[in-house]
Order: structure tokens, then C-alpha cells, then sequence
């Protein structure tokens, strides 16, 4: 028997898809039915999150997602013929979300002002930016840290925001 | 051979055409009459951007229904019905245009290559500031708006003067795409475009036409 | 060409858009497009605004054949028919 692929997947709060509006068979106490979708990375196919890639998508609700068929990594998502998907993950709430936008500000803030000179003209975009939500300042905190030190500081704030998530949420992390 | 070439996804003759394709050739008056309806209007637009008046392109398109009538026993089906069509008035329109080109000024057509970004960049924050690239304030929320005024009749002169205001080529591939509803393999094939120029000139063209409804739309 | 592996600006996001809405952007590309309009409000109004635009252009009709025209061609089909 294979292994159960799973991965993750932001929802707008209705339960469809953030960039096709496609509705999803949400689980209620069991998971949801199984969606097929022809493959065609990037144009269609079931797309889901790793751990590392969800700072990425950060959306509204965030569900668990089992994956099956033929499955597909890309560097930023998976996308699979067939998935179904399994629970919502109800520690992605309000409060948690608020959280992570204050953690990337406060990380930005960081940033910008420990530069050396101090990035003034970044750091007074952060405050601005919060009411727009997580998934701005997530970009915000890892494009200062681009500016400062490169493309690998921008990964690695990335991957500081997928600990920080992980940790929360009680996700299961790659093997 | 064209640029677009012989191309599969030209898609050769559906079952659907092959049908109206005997009806025409055993003379059912019918079919005929729904093909000229069905075609008619986007022929006499596209003529419509190779020759000066109105007129002379009502003679293209008449021009062109019989090349049609002339070349249909003829015809192997290894492009669509419709893109040999439209390719047929785009080659009877280019041959009136060229003739007529001899005593029209330079200055009655637009550039085709119209440079130029698709929005201003006065509207994204500079090089060398934070954030530069993006908006400097952003776009309005159209989904907000009321029906009736995407919807109402003054919108779409708006949108009808902005296409009329387009460069040639620009003009042929919004109205043979977004107007007449053909494929990009379908517009390619009638104007003999590799995909890559069919799809900057569609971006020029619904670039301009965006600019030109945000700025009635936002007024 | 994006100026950055790692993200799009939205002075570039609308110059993909078209690409994008004809789903002929390369994968990458693809992908740090949908990635944009993740976080960029802004830009999701823009790609809206696009999108709004090509239904209003495809609200134009066509005009309809004016009679003498179509008995004209008529005429010319009835004539070919013969030969």
C-alpha cells in the first residue's frame, strides 16, 4: 500500500479556490469527496501546499489535503490528478492569523532598522501594510531581507515563517 | 507558408463545418445566408482597418464573399472554414489597401508598433524606492460598481471609440479575439501572426481599451 | 522578464496579464503571478479590470448585413450554384 500524500491548501472562506473560485466538497466531520482534474502544471490540476510553501499562499481558512493519482512537485506547489480534501485546520483562525501578520511586521521592523545604514523608507511601509493581512507582510519581512542580504536571507525568512506556522498549527512536517 | 503554418490546433474542418460545407456546396441557400450573417460583420470591421472609407470596405467584403463562392469546391479543409474565410477578405483587403496606400498620406494610420508601457508608470513607486514596482495607489474595485453602468450603453461607446483609436493590427486582433470570439490559434491563422506578436498586440490593444474605460469609469 | 526569481512587481504583473488570461506564461512565471495576486489587492482589481474589460468588448455586436447586401450575395450564390 502507498503512502497517503498529504499536503495543505488555503480556501477564500467559502470554501472555494482562491484562484478559480472552483467549489471544493468540504469535509464535515469526514473528509470531503475525491476532486479529479487533468494535469497541466500551472494551467490545471489539484495545486496544494508543502509545509515551506505555505507563507507562499497564506489565505483565509487553511485545509488539510490528501493528494493521490500522479503528483507533481514544483518549486512552489504540488499540483496532483486527484484529491479529497480531509479537515479544516481550525487553529488557522483570526487570532492566529493576526499573529502572524504582527510576527512578520515585528520581524520587518527588525530588519529594516538593524540594517546598517537603516532601511527608513522600508520600515515605514510595515505599519501601512498590516491592515492588508498576513500574506503582505509575509512578502514585506522576506523582501527587506532580499534587500539587506540577497536571495538566500529572502528563503530563509520564508522558511522562518513556515516554522512559525508549523509550530502552531501542529502540522505534520516532511519527512 | 504563413508563420502560423499548418498548425493542428488551426484545427482542420470540425464535424460541424464539414456538415455546413456540403450544404453550401449543393447549394442550400440557407447555409449560405447563415454564414454571411454569422461572418459578415467581423469582415467588414477588419476590412474596415486596411482601406480608407467605409465604402471601399463594403466592396472588400463583397470582393471577398466571392472569392469564397470561387474557392469553395476548391477547398481541402486543412485550416477551418472560418480562418480561410477571414484569411481570403484579410488577403483581399491587404491587395485594396496596398493599392490604396499609393495616394493616402502616412499620417492616416497610427503605428503599428506602438510602444509604450500598458499603464503609466507614474502609477508604481519608483526605482529606488521601497517597494518600487508597485502601485503608488491602487486601482479601483470595479466589482463595486453598479450593473447598469458596466452594463449601460455609454460604456460601450467608450470601449467602441477606444478600438477605433487602435493601431491597425491592434484593431484586427481585438476584434477577431474579444469581439468575434476566435482561438489565438483561429486569429493567428487569419492574420498570419506567430502566436507570440498575436498576443503583445491583444495586450497593446486590451491595454488601451482598459486605460480608456478606467478613465470614464473613475471620473 | 521578471526582474527577480523570488517575486513579481505589480509594474510587471500588468504586463503579464494578458499571458496570464491566456494561460501562456511559462510555469515559473505562472506560479510568481499567482503568488503576487496572493498578497497585491491591487493587482487582483487590476487582473478584475481585464477581465471586465474583454466581456464589455465582447458585449459589441457585430453590425447585421444590410438587405441589399445580402440579396446581392444571394444573387452571386444562385449564380455560382448554376456554374
Amino acid at each position: 500500500m502507498e503512502a497517503v500524500v498529504i499536503a495543505y491548501k488555503f480556501m477564500r472562506l467559502d470554501g472555494t479556490s482562491v484562484f478559480t473560485g472552483f467549489g471544493w466538497p468540504l469535509p464535515n466531520g469526514r473528509p470531503g469527496a475525491w476532486v479529479d482534474a487533468r494535469i497541466d502544471p500551472c494551467r490545471s490540476g489539484i495545486h496544494a501546499c508543502r509545509p515551506s510553501d505555505l507563507p507562499l499562499w497564506v489565505g483565509r481558512t487553511l485545509y488539510e489535503v490528501e493528494l493521490d493519482g500522479e503528483i507533481v512537485e514544483q518549486p512552489t506547489k504540488v499540483v496532483a490528478s486527484r484529491g479529497r480534501l480531509l479537515r479544516r485546520v481550525e487553529a488557522w483562525d483570526d487570532a492566529l492569523r493576526d499573529a502572524y501578520t504582527r510576527m512578520c511586521a515585528d520581524r520587518a521592523h527588525e530588519l529594516a532598522l538593524g540594517a546598517n545604514p537603516p532601511l527608513a523608507a522600508w520600515d515605514a511601509v510595515v505599519e501601512p501594510s498590516i491592515p492588508e493581512g498576513p500574506a503582505l507582510l509575509g512578502f514585506v519581512a522576506a523582501r527587506i531581507a532580499e534587500e539587506i542580504s540577497g536571495t538566500g536571507a529572502y528563503h530563509r525568512e520564508r522558511a522562518g515563517q513556515t516554522e512559525w506556522l508549523v509550530e502552531r498549527l501542529g502540522l505534520r512536517t516532511e519527512g | 507558408m504563413s508563420r502560423a503554418g499548418i498548425d493542428n490546433r488551426t484545427a482542420a474542418v470540425s464535424s460541424k463545418e464539414a456538415d455546413l460545407l456540403a450544404r453550401l456546396r449543393d447549394g442550400d441557400e440557407k447555409a449560405f445566408e447563415s454564414l454571411v450573417d454569422r461572418f459578415h460583420g467581423t469582415m467588414l470591421a477588419v476590412a474596415r482597418t486596411y482601406v480608407k472609407t467605409r465604402p471601399v470596405a463594403e466592396d472588400v467584403v463583397q470582393d471577398a464573399w466571392l472569392g469564397v463562392l470561387n474557392g469553395l469546391d476548391g477547398f481541402e479543409g486543412r485550416s477551418s472554414l472560418k480562418t480561410w474565410i477571414l484569411r481570403i477578405l484579410v488577403n483581399t483587403a491587404m491587395t485594396r489597401g496596398v493599392r490604396e496606400a499609393r495616394s493616402v498620406p502616412f499620417s492616416s494610420f497610427a503605428a503599428d508598433e506602438e510602444e509604450g508601457p500598458a499603464v503609466d508608470p507614474e502609477r508604481f513607486r519608483g526605482r529606488g524606492d521601497a517597494f518600487s514596482g508597485h502601485w503608488n495607489g491602487y486601482p479601483n474595485d470595479w466589482s463595486s460598481l453598479p450593473e447598469e453602468t458596466l452594463l449601460g450603453r455609454e460604456t460601450l461607446a467608450v470601449v467602441k471609440r477606444a478600438i477605433d483609436e487602435l493601431p491597425a493590427m491592434q484593431q484586427r486582433v481585438i476584434t477577431l479575439r474579444d469581439i468575434e470570439g476566435s482561438s489565438a490559434e483561429e486569429a493567428c491563422g487569419a492574420l498570419d501572426l506567430s502566436s507570440g506578436n498575436q498576443r503583445v498586440l491583444l495586450h497593446r490593444a486590451r491595454s488601451h481599451v482598459r486605460a480608456a474605460l478606467e478613465r470614464h469609469l473613475d471620473a | 522578464m521578471p526582474e527577480s526569481a523570488e517575486h513579481i512587481t505589480c509594474q510587471e504583473v500588468v504586463e503579464l496579464v494578458t499571458g496570464y488570461l491566456e494561460a501562456a506564461l511559462p510555469a515559473d512565471e505562472m506560479a510568481l503571478f499567482e503568488q503576487h495576486l496572493n498578497f497585491c489587492e491591487g493587482c487582483v482589481w487590476y487582473v478584475d479590470q481585464m477581465r471586465t474589460t474583454i466581456a464589455t468588448v465582447g458585449r459589441i455586436s457585430e453590425e447585421d448585413v444590410p438587405v441589399e447586401t445580402r440579396e446581392r450575395l444571394l444573387m452571386a450564390f444562385r449564380g455560382w450554384k448554376q456554374s
